[in-house]
């Protein structure tokens, strides 16, 4: 939901062309540089790693220390900002080259230095990418959500779906497109599952769940909210899980079974739902009783 | 240029302090405490490292406790090589960074992976061992020999100066130097032909002593360092004097920091650092795109 929203907010603000700084920025959100360029890290630690802000390369290199005076801070953090984005831009292009090969090749190094190769950047810049094959398995998989948020936009016969078919029907988009990578997938759930890459690979599926109920048009936001996306993403993995060993044509076992799933939790819901209405009548022909019983107690 | 040469002879016909105004620009140009002319630095660090060549490693097991072997591991596991690369070790006369750059494409190579990668990219994979000190060299070669990779083809053992590489332009796929920097006469030139010689997508790494600031950490370390570093020197090695450059020398070295804004600055992306064992060691890493 919040995914959405920014990308809404980002989409506004920029004007259009500039779709990829967008995707960039989203895709890493939690890698934006900086803004002061003096960090104060490396403090009482025996280990430490930190970021330097990047500074434009053809200033003085015979005086390093001076390069954050006032007059030349604003450009220079303009500069810094384009080329953090060239920089991502690079390891989004290693990546995506690297997909095609996955199949051949799995989710592996060998993989993106194939990939590497073929943008012509030397395979070395894969040591700079943090937790190697997880990279390439979560940038997979957000670029996943992307095209699945780009369908759900752009498909305008979803939204007068009932809200059970429309989620079978999300699910499936979803999950067909990791069709291609199926004999490989369970290395992906296994480099997915390292503990870790658990914190990202969790957030993702947290994040799908989220834009599926949302597409849904689910405004929920009680407890029921976490029940949902519990649930969605409890059918959502299974559904994923059945799909690795099915070998019928198209995948029409996991299709069946994803209906199935989603159409037991829409009872389990309309059953907890009447057995709600059950216990509030229950509740409420008890407390009339239990009143007239205080009443009568009062006034005996 | 002229400027420089005109104060530098004035400073050598007059007085010694003039030549320190020569190098007041570069804090690259001292040598331990000691400012000296641009010119002399090279040659008194080639003494330096002709004299510790032969205890090189049996001093650098004793002074860091054998910790520079875990740095090294760290340094090579952080560049990630991959069969088919093409790498400069700059300073690394000794093999230590070279060999186990080998041993972990060895033994990627043995791994399932290998069988899906061509052959003859193994083949290709070229280790360029540069170092300005023939000497240093010697102790690698003879190393290697040890090692039974006298015969391997990818190690190429190379004397050169740090400061004007003579490989081409986009060469390289990475580029290490381990403990060397320090000793150079001019730190930008220096990264400048790293970022030269490096391929798109190459990295530049650099392990290097730096400063420690964990407070209590700081005096002990400041003690080892002045007061048992060059004695164990003078015990072992017979060489007060080398050891004591090598403890000022790092003292002079830039600040993390510093020494990260000027990769930075050489044009690099994508510059971090790590430091090891409080900052003890500093492991600085940067990206050419």
């Amino acid at each position: 939901m919040y995914r959405t929203a920014t990308k809404r907010l980002l989409l506004l603000r920029a004007p259009s062309g500039s779709n990829i700084n967008i995707k960039a920025r989203l895709r890493f959100p939690f890698l934006l540089p900086p803004h002061n360029q003096n960090i104060d890290n490396n403090t009482c630690r025996f280990s430490s790693t930190s970021e330097i802000p990047q500074s434009s390369p053809n200033q003085n290199h015979s005086d390093p220390t001076s390069t954050s005076t006032a007059e030349e801070a604003r450009p220079q953090e303009t500069q810094r900002k384009r080329r953090f984005v060239e920089y991502q831009d690079e390891q989004a292009r290693v990546l995506q080259a690297s997909l095609p090969l996955v199949v051949r090749l799995g989710w592996t190094e060998a993989a993106m230095i194939a990939g590497a190769r073929e943008v012509g950047v030397s395979p070395s810049i894969i040591g700079s990418f943090p937790r190697k094959e997880a990279a390439l398995v979560e940038f997979f998989m957000d670029d996943c959500l992307q095209r699945l948020i780009d369908r759900i936009d752009s498909e305008e016969d979803l939204k007068s779906m009932i809200p059970s078919d429309h989620i079978s029907k999300l699910i499936r988009f979803r999950l067909e497109m990791q069709a291609p990578y199926i004999s490989k997938w369970p290395q992906a759930l296994s480099i997915q599952a390292q503990p870790l890459n658990v914190p990202t690979s969790f957030k993702q599926r947290a994040m799908l769940v989220d834009e599926i109920w949302h597409a849904v048009g689910d405004e929920a936001s009680d407890i029921d909210w976490y029940v949902k996306r519990t649930v969605l993403g409890g059918i959502y993995s299974t559904t994923e899980i059945y799909m690795l060993t099915d070998s019928s044509p198209d995948f029409r076992d996991t299709w069946s079974f994803l209906n199935g799933r989603v159409k037991d939790a829409f009872d389990l819901k309309k059953t907890i739902q009447e057995a709600q209405y059950l216990a509030e009548a229950v509740g409420a022909g008890m407390g009339s009783s239990l009143q007239g019983f205080v009443k009568r107690a009062f006034r005996g | 240029m002229a400027l420089r040469m005109a104060t530098r002879r004035l400073g050598s016909k007059l007085l010694p302090r003039f030549s320190s105004t020569s190098v007041l620009h570069s804090h690259a140009t001292s040598f331990g405490f000691k400012e000296i002319p641009e010119e002399e630095k090279s040659r008194m660090v080639g003494n330096v490292f002709s004299n510790v060549a032969s205890n090189y490693d049996l001093m650098n097991d004793l002074m860091s406790a054998g910790l520079h072997r875990l740095w090294k591991d760290r340094l090579v596991s952080k560049l990630n090589p991959f069969p088919g690369m093409k790498h400069l070790d700059v300073a690394g006369g000794t093999g230590d960074v070279a060999f186990r750059i080998l041993e972990t494409l060895n033994s990627v190579k043995s791994r399932a992976t290998q069988d899906v990668l061509d052959d003859n990219l193994h083949e290709e994979t070229q280790i360029f061992v540069c170092d300005i000190n023939p000497k240093m060299l010697n102790v690698g070669q003879k190393r290697a020999l040890e090692r039974g990779l006298g015969e391997d083809k990818s190690l190429i053992w190379v004397e050169g100066d740090a400061e004007a590489l003579n490989y081409k332009d986009n060469s390289m796929d990475g580029y290490t130097i381990a403990f060397g920097i320090r000793n150079v006469t001019h730190i930008e030139k220096v990264l400048a032909e790293a970022y030269r010689v490096l391929k798109r997508g190459g990295r530049f790494l650099c392990l290097e002593l730096s400063h420690v600031e964990v407070p209590v950490f700081k005096e002990l370390y400041d003690y080892y360092s002045f007061s048992i570093i060059p004695a164990v020197g003078e015990a072992v090695a017979g060489d007060r004097d080398s050891y004591r450059y090598l403890v000022e020398s790092i003292r002079r070295f830039p600040s993390q920091e510093t020494f990260a804004s000027m990769i930075a600055a050489a044009g690099f992306q994508k510059v971090e650092y790590e430091n090891l064992v409080g900052g003890v060691v500093a492991i600085h890493s940067g990206l050419k795109i």
